[in-house]
């Protein structure tokens, strides 16, 4: 009787350190927690009680750990009565946390990995920036927004053939990895375009030697998920798409999050919280 | 545990009167994950509803949430019984709690098929869920007529031994005459109540939220009406000694305590799980407080125990 799984998630009351807005009532909620800072795999989530006013929680994707400081970063957009109540929450305040949750995404072994987020799907891509082995991976950020991006951004001196000196994420830029950013708004040092189109300009400029070595890794909407697939599976690379769905209990009990997915023996229901929120591009969005 | 909350229901001394209720803990391990929580702190968990052929269940949206509770409709999504006979019984720990099967079938002949298998089981005791509200067979289309519900229990019945348990459905006209039938047909004991069936509207779109229209609604919003079933469906079923499962919207000692006083035996717990998963703890020490702040031995003397107001003559207005 394997009971490996068991206890593997904490539920905690953590501190709000810092809770920091953004342009377009975008958040960046900062939280202690010793285990979850310490614990967390790319592309997990937490499921937060947001207010007394509302009891369900809400699936939030972890962005970033901080294991020094034991803290660990949330983004989010206010898009509706949950998010509106998060963003009324005061710094020193406690906030019920169940995490971490998921699975997380497989990208240990590979060479290239290309991180496409679009707008709130960026943090899943910033907590995989932050495990990356850049001995032996040479990683490339893509994020995509229509409103101002809810992060600190510089300008950079590198050149790319579609864009000179682009605009990066300030804390990837100090963790040593390329990011470019695209929008259809016009931002400067931004590419114009979608994220998939930023990411074609890129793959041109790979030999297939190097294209071989590519492994997709995003998460956004829906519409965007899609494209990237359909991009991964044209240039026949392999693709992780991280997904998000209303949630209750966020744990596998109630099956309230499932997304269909083809396995080897047919048509499944999976669950976005166990058994995702990561899954293969190849076995979604049929 | 206390020993003032150990509980016989149907025959089974239960440590705890909680009983984890259908569908929001998955086939028994899902909530294991989080750490503290832990089987043995309830006193039954009853296991996902299941079918003899596996089934998807509905597409998304399957939840949503509304004032003080929510909606939901998974549509029975399950392995199927063979699966769940062979592949995950074998996988729980009985020393931790009791298990209860939940069968669900689209005609009664299914049923009486899922009674006789899980009768060969090591299963404590059988739900039979008349009152899914979620799927277009079978379900609450059973559950809304006590004639079909009678036939459902009695053919369940006649194919096992073990204690059954028929969850009634509050989306009917007189649940207590519902209750009556499947006590006649055989059921030892009644869970009260399934979900009410309830709708959510996106405004924008003007497309319901869930991806099946309607749900359940399930939470403290409907504590009232699951209280006020529980002492309906009492005064049938004291006649007979057939315990009640009382559920819906319990979210605290309190809640639970009301539904034992209005004539439920064993509580249950759902929803709550979802946004306090420790919350059975608290259930627990509550309940137990309760019982030695009244001087009260066992949980048992409780059941049941409502004062009715009784005035003989109206008021003055």
């Amino acid at each position: 009787m394997n009971k490996s799984h068991r206890g593997s998630v904490k539920l905690e009351d953590c501190e709000i350190i810092a809770h920091k807005k953004y342009e377009a009532d975008q958040f960046v909620l900062t939280l202690a927690s010793d285990y979850i800072s310490n614990n967390t795999k790319p592309g997990q989530f937490v499921h937060a009680t947001v207010s007394e006013k509302l009891l369900m929680r809400r699936p939030i994707s972890i962005m970033s750990v901080n294991s020094k400081e034991n803290t660990f970063d949330l983004l989010y957009k206010v898009v509706g009565d949950g998010t509106r109540e998060l963003s009324k929450r005061k710094v020193g305040e406690q906030i019920s946390v169940m995490g971490p949750i998921g699975n997380g995404f497989n990208f240990d072994s590979v060479k290239r990995p290309i991180m496409i987020g679009g707008g709130v799907g960026i943090p899943p891509m910033v907590a995989l920036a932050q495990q990356l082995n850049l001995k032996t991976q040479k990683p490339l950020a893509i994020f995509g927004s229509e409103v101002e991006f809810p992060f600190e951004m510089e300008i950079t001196d590198k050149s790319y053939p579609f864009i000179e000196n682009p605009a990066t994420m300030s804390l990837l830029h100090e963790w040593g990895i390329d990011c470019l950013l695209t929008s259809n708004s016009d931002f400067q040092g931004v590419y114009k375009g979608y994220v998939t189109d930023l990411a074609r300009d890129f793959f041109n400029t790979l030999s297939a030697e190097e294209l071989k070595e590519v492994k997709i890794f995003a998460c956004g909407p829906d519409m965007m998920l899609k494209a990237v697939k359909t991009l991964a599976s044209q240039l026949n690379v392999e693709c992780e798409l991280s997904l998000e769905e209303f949630m209750a209990c966020a744990i596998g009990g109630c099956a309230g999050c499932v997304v269909e997915v083809e396995t080897e023996t047919g048509k499944s229901m999976k669950r976005v919280c166990v058994d995702g929120p990561i899954f293969d591009a190849n076995s979604i969005f049929q | 545990m206390n020993s003032n909350l150990k509980v016989n229901y149907c025959g089974i001394e239960l440590n705890s009167p909680i009983v984890l209720l259908s569908g929001c803990v998955g086939f028994g391990e899902e909530y294991t994950r989080i750490d503290g929580f832990s089987n043995s702190d309830v006193g039954a968990v009853c296991l996902k509803g299941t079918t003899n052929e596996p089934r998807l269940g509905n597409q998304p949206h399957r939840i949503y949430e509304t004032p003080d509770g929510m909606i939901n409709a998974i549509g029975l999504q399950n392995p199927g019984s063979d699966f769940v006979i062979n592949d995950i019984l074998p996988t729980l720990d009985k020393t931790e709690t009791k298990f209860i099967i939940n069968i669900s079938g689209s005609t009664i002949e299914e049923y009486g098929e899922l009674a006789k298998k899980f009768d060969q089981t090591d299963i404590d005791a059988i739900e039979i869920n008349i009152s899914c509200p979620n799927v277009k067979e079978g379900g609450v289309a059973f559950g809304n007529d006590p004639d079909m519900s009678y036939r459902v229990v009695e053919i369940c019945r006649q194919n096992t031994t073990k204690p059954l348990i028929t969850k009634l459905s509050p989306n009917q006209t007189d649940i207590a005459y519902s209750a009556q039938r499947c006590i006649d047909a055989g059921s030892d004991g009644l869970a009260v109540i399934n979900t009410l069936m309830g709708m959510a509207i996106d405004i924008d779109s003007r497309k319901p939220f869930i991806g099946n229209n309607q749900g359940g609604l399930s939470g403290p919003a409907i504590k009232p009406i699951a209280l006020l079933k529980t002492h309906q469906v009492y005064q049938v079923s004291k006649k007979y000694n057939v315990p009640i499962i009382g559920q819906g919207g319990i979210n605290s000692a309190e809640d639970a305590i009301e539904f034992i006083i209005a004539g439920a035996t064993t509580v249950g717990v759902g929803t709550a799980l979802f946004y306090d998963p420790l919350i059975c703890h608290k259930i627990n020490d509550g309940i137990s407080d309760y019982l030695l702040r009244n001087n009260i031995k066992n949980i048992s003397e409780l059941v049941g125990s409502l004062q009715l107001n009784d005035f003989s003559s109206p008021c003055d207005s």
